[in-house]
């Protein structure tokens, strides 16, 4: 007998809705269902969203766990282990219900492939995880290329309340796919580093990142990610790297790259116990920044990151 | 190259960074967190007025050292910016470390 009890399965279906009323009798209906059975539930979509589905459970929505997905899911790196993750886990004992939305229509050219991956990624981060992860997507304003990735990133999907099998369903697909090569523009500044130069690319990326506009916790966090991504180079990445720093569409952007591979795919989306050492940078990048885009073959990765200016 | 000296505070319990903590610097800080350890008493100091910059991992070995005290807490004295910010971000609620004069 290897049949695990159906309560412990992981499910993960795509919900393709029209308009706000279908929306609403949908996400209302999957909350409702999971309240009925005990469920802690948490709801992280969008800010109207939010009210749509706050609005349609009335009283019910008290006590549950309700998060702006623009804000806590801006970078969609940080949903696994700052949303999802740490809402099943702080609920390790019971099966949980979740409505993630982390694509919606003004996600941008340069933030949807790291959305796609996240999708992706929730597939291998909960497998074998007792929960139910709702993820709805708008028919009516997302592009056919967005719906199309999402029957790969979804083992079941529901459409006009039905619900079916993906036959197309192969996150890994979507992971490789998007997993696309990073132009770094002419006028970056860059900075080549090793172990004896680590304070001086911090230094460097913090006066450019203020050059650019970058103040205060802002320009904290950029040359705290500056230096993680830099730790991980002389460390995993051949113990050298290049960081390249330059200013587009109202962000700063820094990217550093080296020779090293990037193998676990999950790396940084991996929430650590307490008391566990190691693994941590990456995930720090992930919290702060606001997109985060990788690049990694077999001669080399690229991590990049954006903070709004 | 970047540096790292620790030394043990005179009159009370703990000790005093100055330099940088990071992937460099990491073999000296981790020594010195398991020495803090192997003396602390209710409460230990560690006073970082002079360390210019502390990464993720420096902050993580301070605060699993903490974590793993039999009882007390760790007070940091005047900590570079990014130590309080890697606390609230990784380690949000923490009552181990208490960070006095940021």
């Amino acid at each position: 007998m290897n049949a695990m009890p159906v309560e412990e399965t992981f499910e993960h279906p795509a919900l393709f809705y029209r308009d706000a009323a279908d929306y609403t009798e949908q996400t209302v209906a999957f909350v409702r269902a999971g309240l009925a059975q005990g469920e802690p539930v948490a709801v992280a979509v969008p800010g109207p969203n939010l009210r749509l589905i706050k609005d349609g459970l009335g009283p019910d929505a008290e006590g549950l766990l309700f998060l702006d997905m623009t804000e806590a899911g801006r970078n969609p790196g940080r949903i696994i282990p700052g949303v999802l993750r740490k809402f099943a886990d702080s609920h390790a004992d019971r099966r949980v219900r979740i409505i993630g939305e982390p694509i919606w229509a003004g996600r941008s050219a340069v933030e949807y492939p790291a959305c796609a991956q996240h999708e992706a990624l929730i597939n291998a981060a909960f497998e074998g995880r007792a929960a139910t992860i709702l993820c709805p997507y708008d028919e009516s304003k997302l592009t056919a290329e967005v719906l199309a990735d999402a029957r790969l990133t979804h083992p079941t999907l529901i459409s006009r309340g039905r619900e079916e099998r993906s036959d197309a369903y192969d996150w890994e697909a979507i992971v490789a796919r998007y997993n696309e090569e990073l132009q770094v523009p002419a006028d970056a500044a860059r900075f080549a580093f090793d172990a004896d130069t680590l304070s001086a690319v911090r230094a460097f990326a913090a006066t450019r990142a203020e050059e650019l506009g970058l103040t205060g916790l802002r320009l904290l966090d950029a040359e705290l990610a500056v230096g993680e991504l830099a730790a991980n180079s002389l460390v995993h990445g051949g113990g050298r790297g290049t960081l390249a720093i330059w200013a587009e569409a109202g962000q700063v952007v820094a990217e550093v790259r080296d020779a090293g591979r990037l193998s676990d795919p999950l790396a940084g989306r991996r929430p650590r116990r307490e008391d566990q050492t190691g693994g941590r940078g990456l995930m720090l990048v992930h919290f702060v920044a606001d997109l985060v885009r990788v690049h990694t073959t077999e001669d080399g990765t690229a991590i990049r990151f954006y903070l709004t200016v | 190259m970047s540096v790292l000296e620790v030394s043990q505070l005179v009159g009370r319990a703990g000790i005093r960074a100055s330099g940088e903590i990071s992937v460099v610097t990491r073999p000296s800080w981790e020594r010195a967190l398991a020495e803090l350890a192997r003396g602390h008493r209710d409460v230990s100091y560690v006073e970082l007025s002079a360390v210019e910059f502390v990464d993720v991992a420096g902050v993580t070995a301070l605060a699993i050292t903490a974590l793993n005290l039999p009882d007390g807490r760790v007070v940091v004295e005047h900590p570079p910016p990014q130590l309080p910010r890697v606390l609230d971000l990784l380690w949000p609620g923490q009552l181990r470390i208490e960070v006095a004069g940021r």
